[in-house]
């Protein structure tokens, strides 16, 4: 049968070595670099990271192998189990809040405005800044003295907050602040996906009757999952490896119990308290976590991505 | 596209990749530095008094590395130095290489890890067992030996830091102390007499009170008496805690004793200056918008000797006072840095002048130049440094009653969860009393400390 299918998918004059057969080798050309990079920068590392997850290593000694030890302790380790649940809380917050909102503001800024250029580099410009730099600014958003937030929820008679010292806060204001300097990101991609539904879909659509909602809900949005898949995604990926926004606004100090991520406690362990066999293992089960949501979301795209 | 557009991110490609890139691109090949020695420049530990070794490095010509953290001021001063020290040795070629805090101890163990590590690097007093105890420092003892070399002409906590059963891993490079900073303005304009050694904890209460002020009279306070770091225990709770009788480590080393009611006491007198004399900010406001001794806002500050030139460049007039004494008498926290040789060092001779070159009265004099820190040499100390700012000899005497900030195997990870505690419980907030907040931790360390 598969002999079968593959005739039937084959070109045409599969005999011929024609300009198809260069344009694979031409694909693979171009796709080298990135191939090579995938295995020697990647794959690689992967693997090497599972043989280190079976050591207790601290850098500095030789490595003496434990087998599934650190697997097993880490289970048993409460600060991991709280980075696991702080992960999981800003990676389901902050994946759905960050998509709904870039949607939103993609299809506001898919119009033809004057000036919309600048408009739409405005909201890809915290893309494109440090991550250090928005911390800082983030930072005096949130400052617990005089901070803009503060100062803004005084007018409606509300106490100022410790938003990030608070640990309460600490989780909503970084899944806040990361979601605002993420939203470049996927409005580009969603600014994209709508350019690309041809106006004859509308068109038609307007001549059926449909109105405003009924062309969004049966013309945009279905053509648009593609989109939607694709960063949503990227958003999930990134989420579980959130580090760099804990670790620019956590106050006071380091991240605390409220804000510490997985990747913080791969950090932490790996590098502050020398236990790279442990923050291998960690590395591991976030490797596992993403691989099987992964799947899980590439298995879904069947039911709902409806490409043209 | 995909894996573009992932590593595009922060801290871009799967963690466990990230984590295990870091490993493969320290695992190269160990950088050459050039210079190979030769098997002779083998420290002899018999021929100490030889004429050619006290005159100077003779060694084959070599380059060693000095990493160091710290700030552009740093990096000008040190480099300086080891400017003086080639013009000097010019046999001897020092690269200097400067990296933050966190960077530092990052790259140094990744270094040692893929063999690359430099040849002298900077040791932080605290994490020395760490290193030590693992073998990757050079013991420097039969160097000392061989060149006669006085230990004694160098402050003792200092040296002390780095000494094991029968070895000498490191020499200090420079000291910090903790002592009570006051602005005189605020002083002045309260008429509260400035703070000298009769102080004890009761009138440091007492003088914070009257220079807490509200004002503008709107409700919240705009002057604090009292301002100090509470996420580190150097800046002052390490010192409260002797004050107070109590100590953060057992003699032995081999667990904690900061459930005793001598710790605690020593902590809540922190918590107390905090929430209920309320002479100091909740820590969280200040460790969001900075030093409020440095911002003018706070009276008096018990910091550590390294914010001299912060504050005077921040254009605070301010006076230099030795910690005010706590019931069980005056203590206060000295923490050297050390510089250290690495093991697998090419050139341990050429690293090892370099390392006693950092420590020599003309390296100190001109590392004292920049006020961060306390000179090690005993002689620089006593003499130009004593009177080369006011209040430099508050930090100079305070070497006497001054303990060494703790050092043991598993510093990190010991602090990480004991500050996590305080910070949350104690100090940000009184959720607890230091007591109940010590009681609760104490298992978790005690366990940590036994695994070590």
């Amino acid at each position: 049968m598969a002999l079968a299918d593959l005739r039937r998918i084959a070109p045409p004059r599969a005999g011929r070595r024609g300009p198809r057969a260069g344009e694979g080798r031409w694909a693979l050309l171009f796709l080298a670099p990135t191939l090579v990079g995938l295995a020697l920068l990647s794959a690689g590392p992967i693997v090497a990271a599972f043989g280190i997850s079976l050591t207790s290593w601290d850098l500095l000694t030789a490595p003496e192998f434990v087998g599934l030890d650190n697997f097993f302790a880490l289970f048993r380790d409460p600060r991991f189990l709280i980075a696991l649940r702080n992960t999981a809380f800003y990676t389901f917050i902050s994946v759905p809040l960050g998509m709904f909102l870039s949607l939103g503001l993609a299809i506001a800024l898919n119009q033809a405005l004057r000036g919309i250029a600048l408009i739409r580099t405005a909201y890809f410009l915290p893309v494109v800044t440090s991550a250090t730099a928005v911390g800082l600014v983030w930072a005096w958003i949130y400052s617990p003295v005089d901070g803009i937030l503060n100062q803004f929820i005084g007018v409606f008679g509300f106490p100022a907050q410790k938003w990030v010292s608070d640990p309460f806060w600490a989780m909503p204001a970084i899944i806040v602040m990361s979601v605002w300097q993420g939203l470049g990101t996927s409005v580009i991609v969603f600014l994209a996906g709508l350019q690309g539904i041809p106006q004859e879909y509308y068109d038609a659509a307007s001549v059926d009757g449909a109105g405003r909602w009924s062309r969004f809900r049966r013309v945009t949005l279905p053509l648009l999952t593609p989109s939607i898949f694709f960063n949503g995604i990227l958003a999930l990926i990134g989420a579980f490896q959130v580090f760099d926004q804990v670790y620019v606004l956590a106050r006071p100090g380091k991240p605390t119990q409220a804000t510490i991520t997985l990747i913080y406690f791969i950090y932490e362990n790996g590098f502050k308290n020398f236990k790279m066999g442990y923050a291998a293992a960690a590395s591991w089960i976030l490797f596992l976590i993403v691989a099987a949501l992964s799947v899980v979301y590439f298995r879904s795209q069947r039911r709902w991505v409806h490409y043209q | 596209m995909f894996a573009t557009t992932i590593t595009g991110r922060p801290r871009g490609a799967l963690a466990a990749a990230a984590l295990a890139v870091m490993l493969a691109a320290c695992g190269g090949p160990t950088a050459s530095t050039g210079v190979t020695s030769a098997p002779a420049s083998e420290p002899a530990p018999g021929v100490s008094g030889e004429p050619a070794a006290s005159a100077g490095y003779s060694g084959p010509p070599a380059t060693i590395e000095y990493a160091i953290w710290g700030d552009p001021a740093e990096i000008t001063s040190q480099t300086a130095i080891a400017q003086t020290f080639m013009d000097a040795n010019p046999s001897i070629t020092v690269n200097v290489s400067v990296s933050d805090w966190d960077a530092y101890w990052d790259k140094l163990q990744t270094g040692i890890a893929g063999g690359a590590a430099p040849d002298v690097f900077a040791m932080d007093g605290p994490l020395f067992p760490d290193y030590q105890s693992r073998d990757v420092l050079l013991d420097l003892k039969p160097f000392i030996d061989r060149d006669g070399y006085d230990l004694t002409q160098l402050a003792d906590q200092g040296v002390a830091d780095f000494t094991t059963e029968g070895g000498q891993y490191g020499l200090p490079r420079d000291l910090n102390v903790i002592a009570l900073y006051y602005n005189k303005a605020k002083f002045d304009e309260a008429g509260v007499a400035y703070p000298d050694d009769t102080w004890d904890w009761a009138k440091l209460v007492d003088a914070a009170k009257q220079l807490t002020k509200d004002t503008d009279g709107d409700g919240t306070m705009d002057q604090w008496g009292f301002y100090t770091e509470t996420t580190d225990m150097e800046n002052y709770w390490l010192s409260t805690v002797w004050q107070n009788g109590g100590d953060v480590l057992a003699a032995d080393g081999k667990s904690t004793v900061l459930g005793t009611d001598e710790a605690a006491g020593g902590i809540q007198f922190i918590q107390d200056l905090i929430w209920k004399e309320k002479v100091m900010a909740d820590p969280a406001v200040f460790a969001e918008t900075g030093d409020a001794f440095e911002q003018g806002v706070a009276a008096m500050a018990s910091n550590g000797s390294w914010l001299v030139p912060t504050f005077q460049a921040a254009g605070v007039d301010f006076g230099i006072a030795p910690l005010p004494s706590g019931p069980a008498g005056r203590f206060t926290s000295v923490n050297p840095t050390g510089a250290v040789v690495y093991k697998g060092s090419k050139s341990p001779d050429a690293a090892w002048e370099f390392v006693k070159y950092l420590a020599s009265p003309a390296a100190q004099e001109q590392l004292m130049q920049l006020k961060a820190s306390l000179p090690v040499s005993k002689e620089v100390l006593a003499g130009p440094y004593a009177t080369s700012f006011e209040g430099a000899q508050v930090f100079a005497d305070s070497l006497e009653y001054a303990k060494l900030k703790p050092s043991f195997k598993g510093y990190n990870e010991f602090t990480t969860l004991l500050q996590g505690e305080l910070d949350e419980n104690v100090f940000s907030a009184a959720n607890k009393t230091a007591k109940q907040a010590l009681t609760d931790i104490v298992p978790q360390l005690d366990a940590l400390l036994a695994g070590q």
